[in-house]
């Protein structure tokens, strides 16, 4: 054995590549993880209540016993208010979801009306909810319209953009790989747009499901009699804060639940696509 | 230049600039019905180009091109399922299974469903995938993606097929695996191809008629092979010797390949 090569098998392999520098792998998968970290940050959240109120009146911050007794109360005796908001939620939703996905294809695909759909979009991404909500009531007077109105309004730009951008991200390699079978344009976006898009749909649906409850809530305490918002509504101007807090802990379950629903069809529908942990 | 069957491929004086840097240079070859006809270049010296300038994507400045008796960027779409392109990278669907990546262009064809999966599972079978039809793209190795490629290319049964450094990417032992299966196949249904690449082994175990392009794809050198040239290693040495000169590169992967 040579020197140089002596000295090269004797020196240590750099810090970055030696095995004890590499952050360890956790337990749990990531899934398993969460749940976990959710169920932990739940109890410290309980815990607190539980300490607050031992220090403040009931009206100000109630034991975590009397918002699970309200919770109770409120799930066996109006869960239709429940209902209609959830239907209320996945109507509109839905709806802003196909909306966003025409405009945001349209938008890729079609240059020479990009400019006016971009400019549209963008504007109402700068109109706060609050005027739409406002605007709702003076032009609608059925409920159900106002709230479609304004999650749509709202909702609508989410999906546009992404999908806009998810087209402008479509790689030329595939691009040039499926026009070498001199494909229709409805077989290009068959073939390659859509499936490239769905992706970009679960992002946007997972970014905004949370939004769109806390918008439907909203929407319901300015423009509706019924459902979650005017609930909560009605438990604040007759001092329930404990079904406050009954109606929020349920929202909260109720995006935990969506936003699980959502990730099992993202899994299902994107089985093609490995799961990638960066250590 | 001469070529085998009446030429499927022409191409006449065809000249293309982009801005002021002169591509491709009065450039005039033909590609006969069955013929295998690869052009070898180094990086720069236009082959690309002309792939491009023969499947349609850009048009020439000048000069005519006839590819199966059309011009291929006039005649864009008269020229459906009569060609076919393997890429230099897979260039595989993510979201299709094997199977489905290679019955994509028979669907775009407008081939009834049942009768794409048939022939895109005989196919695959082919290039031997057997097994592995139902696998996403990222579950399979480089040279099986490239094998995919190749059948999606086929499966379309094209009279032309155009390959654009289709093994390059490949390791050696899978490139020679791939090279053998396509040039089985190609004489078996008698396609005609032209294909571009740096490798000169690529070439000679490939073609039937290499074309030796310089800068400004000039052809500087034809060499004709033959199974007896390819039988006889001193032969096929001294070929190799031979297109290296002309190329006179120091690249260090094209002299690893000569030394192979």
């Amino acid at each position: 054995m040579t020197d140089d090569k002596a000295a090269t098998l004797a020196l240590p392999a750099p810090a970055a590549l030696r095995p004890s520098a590499l952050p360890k792998r956790g337990k749990f998968k990531m899934g398993q993880a969460d749940a976990l970290s959710t169920a932990a940050v739940v109890i410290v959240l309980l815990g607190a209540m539980q300490i607050a109120s031992n220090f403040v009146p009931d009206y100000i911050m109630p034991p975590p016993a009397t918002v699970l007794r309200a919770t109770w109360d409120i799930v066996t005796a109006d869960e239709l208010h429940v209902l209609i908001t959830l239907v209320r939620l996945f109507a509109s939703v839905a709806f802003s979801m196909l909306l966003g996905i025409v405009i945001g294809g349209a938008m890729g695909m079609f240059g020479t009306i990009r400019p006016a759909l971009r400019a549209v979009i963008v504007i109402d991404t700068g109109i706060p909810a609050l005027s739409w909500m406002l605007l709702a009531v003076f032009w609608f007077r059925d409920p159900e319209t106002r709230i479609f109105f304004i999650l749509t309004v709202i909702l609508v730009p989410f999906f546009a953009l992404s999908i806009y951008d998810g087209i402008r991200a479509l790689p030329r390699d595939l691009v040039d790989v499926v026009e070498s079978f001199r494909p229709s344009r409805w077989q290009v976006l068959r073939f390659l747009v859509i499936p490239h898009v769905v992706p970009y749909v679960f992002l946007t649906m997972k970014s905004v499901i949370g939004y769109a409850i806390r918008m439907v809530v909203f929407a319901e305490l300015v423009a509706s009699a019924s459902g979650i918002g005017s609930r909560m509504s009605l438990a604040q101007s007759t001092f329930r804060i404990d079904q406050v807090f009954a109606w929020t802990f349920l929202l909260v379950l109720l995006n935990i639940g969506l936003q699980t629903g959502v990730s099992m069809c993202e899994r299902i529908a994107l089985k093609w696509r490995p799961e990638v942990e960066v250590r | 230049m001469a070529a085998a069957g009446a030429p499927l491929i022409e191409l006449r004086e065809v000249t293309k600039r982009f801005a002021s840097f002169l591509a491709v240079d009065k450039l005039s070859f033909s590609v006969g019905e069955g013929e295998i006809v690869a052009l070898l270049g180094r990086t720069g010296a236009g082959k690309s180009t002309v792939l491009n300038l023969v499947m349609g994507s850009i048009a020439p400045d000048s000069g005519s091109i006839s590819v199966a008796g059309c011009d291929p960027s006039r005649q864009f779409k008269q020229l459906r399922g009569r060609i076919a392109v393997s890429f230099q990278t897979d260039r595989l669907l993510p979201w299709r299974t094997a199977v489905e990546n290679a019955e994509l262009g028979l669907l775009i064809l407008n081939v009834p469903k049942d009768e794409a999966r048939r022939r895109a599972l005989a196919w695959l079978d082919r290039v031997k995938l057997r097994g592995a039809e139902h696998k996403y793209v990222h579950e399979l190795s480089g040279g099986m993606r490239q094998r995919v490629s190749l059948a999606r290319a086929l499966a379309v049964d094209p009279s032309i097929i155009f390959l654009d450094e289709s093994f390059s990417q490949l390791d050696h032992a899978t490139a020679r695996a791939l090279r053998t299966d396509f040039k089985r196949i190609a004489a078996e249904f008698g396609k005609t191809c032209l294909f571009v690449t740096h490798r000169i082994e690529d070439a000679i175990e490939i073609a039937d008629r290499a074309l030796i392009l310089t800068q400004g794809a000039r052809i500087a050198l034809v060499e004709h092979v033959t199974a007896a040239t390819r039988a006889d290693p001193a032969a096929t040495a001294a070929m190799h010797e031979r297109i290296a000169q002309v190329l006179g590169h120091e690249d260090a992967d094209t002299l690893a390949d000569a030394a192979e």
